[in-house]
């Protein structure tokens, strides 16, 4: 009896769920060109793909980067609507050449997520440098994560095209590592209460903005739309247009030569 | 002999006719067969490498999934259901011949990127609401209503046919620097062993406006 219900009942189920729209948002891939902020030099893209699961994979790929350093990398704005973008050098304020990770913020917004290797993406990991990815040494970086739905900020998936990706870490001194005779002590590790980190460490090498979108997952494959039943339908009406003409004709000629035989004979 | 004029003249009459719906019933013409290397893809690489501070290009609309699909060109006004995948990784189709549907694995139609709508030529006996697709020129208009209330306007800007073993994923669901429309269909020959068609059609188009 249960048997019997549950045959009746899936048709009618998988019918519901093929109707109605499998998805309120959807899957999408967005790519995000890095372009150099304070004259670094690096280059980079990366993708963001919001998977149908609601998790956030991370894909970056930099190089001219300082190499064999890690480069602390966020997610920065916010999913309010704020029209926030990436800097270009007039937001250097204290004209010291270089726009610092504080003169950046108010232009493309406070860290929404931190890209960490491992653990914890929090904002307040934002200088978790033990933990953020490390150039080679020629520059090049890559990084790959996806994190789970449970650990991004609300919205994140239905803003993603509103974040900016920002690496830094940048060799003001030209000698291949951050130290304090760069641009001495960073002032925004100070104020978060870390000591004796360089200025170099912490000031952007790269922002992204988004320059395109794509599926967030690609079909195998054509598509099977169509199932040839109305194919042969123009050909089925031609054949039969044709055999009526055909044997219109046969009428034509087999009466024409009835009527014209005898008219022989009573010649 | 007037009986058999009679139906001489009945027969002829309905000969023509039946060439007549033949005529109407006959198969969209279709665009020659291309190479996975669609023009769409070229063109979006270079503009995306022009401007640095204008990374995209166009209006581009916020999510907001489909509703409702118009095609003035080929009179089609139809509503629209979303489609996920198979089983197989294949692209779920609409289960009759009017629904259009949305494939929900990209983005929106008016937001950045390529949404993709799928529809039948014909099935179940039954013309379906891209039967037509094939006919569609450069410059055609396309328009999408949203769940918010908004239409994006599309204009068509190419017609090609693929064959379904060598389909453009990349031209077709790949990165674009716009907000960007496919419609697929089916067409080429029939592979009545295997009862389905051999290719796809695919029209691309390109956000033009919002209303």
């Amino acid at each position: 009896m249960t048997f019997r219900r549950a045959l009746l009942t899936a048709p009618v189920v998988a019918t519901l769920l093929l109707a109605t729209p499998t998805a309120a948002l959807a899957d999408e891939s967005v790519q995000v060109k890095l372009l150099e902020l304070n004259h670094s030099g690096a280059s980079g893209t990366a993708t963001l793909t919001a998977t149908d699961r609601g998790d956030l994979r991370i894909s970056i790929r930099s190089r001219g980067l300082v190499p064999n350093s890690p480069h602390a990398q966020h997610l920065h704005g916010s999913t309010a609507g704020m029209d926030f973008h990436c800097p270009d050098m007039s937001a250097d304020r204290d004209g010291n050449g270089y726009v610092s990770t504080e003169e950046g913020m108010p232009v493309y917004g406070d860290i929404f997520v931190s890209l960490t290797t491992a653990g914890d993406t929090a904002k307040a990991s934002g200088l978790a440098v033990d933990r953020m990815p490390v150039a080679d040494a020629s520059g090049n970086l890559r990084y790959d994560r996806t994190i789970a739905a449970a650990d991004l900020p609300p919205g994140t998936v239905e803003h993603l095209k509103d974040l900016h990706i920002v690496q830094h870490g940048v060799d003001a001194d030209g000698n291949g590592k951050y130290d304090m005779a760069g641009l001495g002590e960073s002032t925004l590790a100070k104020s978060a209460g870390l000591t004796g980190i360089p200025e170099e460490a912490t000031d952007p090498a790269l922002c992204g903005m988004v320059s395109g979108a794509a599926a967030g997952s690609v079909p195998v494959g054509g598509v099977a739309t169509g199932d040839g039943s109305t194919r042969d339908r123009a050909a089925v009406w031609y054949g039969t247009g044709g055999l009526a003409l055909l044997a219109a004709l046969g009428i034509v000629v087999v009466t024409r030569r009835r009527s014209y035989v005898p008219s022989r004979n009573q010649r | 002999m007037i009986r058999a004029r009679v139906l001489a003249a009945v027969l002829v009459v309905a000969g023509v006719a039946a060439i007549a719906v033949g005529h109407h019933y006959r198969p969209a013409a279709e665009p020659p067969r291309s190479m996975p290397s669609s023009p769409a893809v070229a063109r979006s690489a270079a503009s995306s490498a022009a401007a640095a501070s204008a990374l995209t290009r166009g209006d581009l609309l916020p999510t907001s999934p489909p509703t409702r699909v118009r095609i003035p060109a080929l009179r089609v006004d139809e509503a629209v259901t979303g489609l996920g995948q198979n089983p197989d990784g294949s692209m779920q189709v609409p289960t009759d011949a009017h629904t259009v549907g949305w494939y929900t694995g990209a983005p929106t139609p008016g937001a950045l990127g390529p949404a993709v709508l799928a529809g039948h030529v014909n099935y179940k006996g039954a013309d379906g609401t891209f039967a037509r697709l094939s006919t569609l020129h450069p410059g055609d208009q396309v328009e999408v209503t949203r769940q918010d209330g908004i239409t994006a306007v599309f204009t068509v800007t190419d017609v090609d046919r693929y064959a379904k073993d060598r389909f453009p994923a990349t031209a077709v669901y790949g990165a674009i620097d716009h907000a960007g429309l496919r419609l697929i269909t089916c067409g080429g020959d029939f592979d009545t062993r295997t009862g389905h068609y051999t290719d796809n059609i695919v029209a691309y188009a390109e956000l033009r406006s919002t209303e």
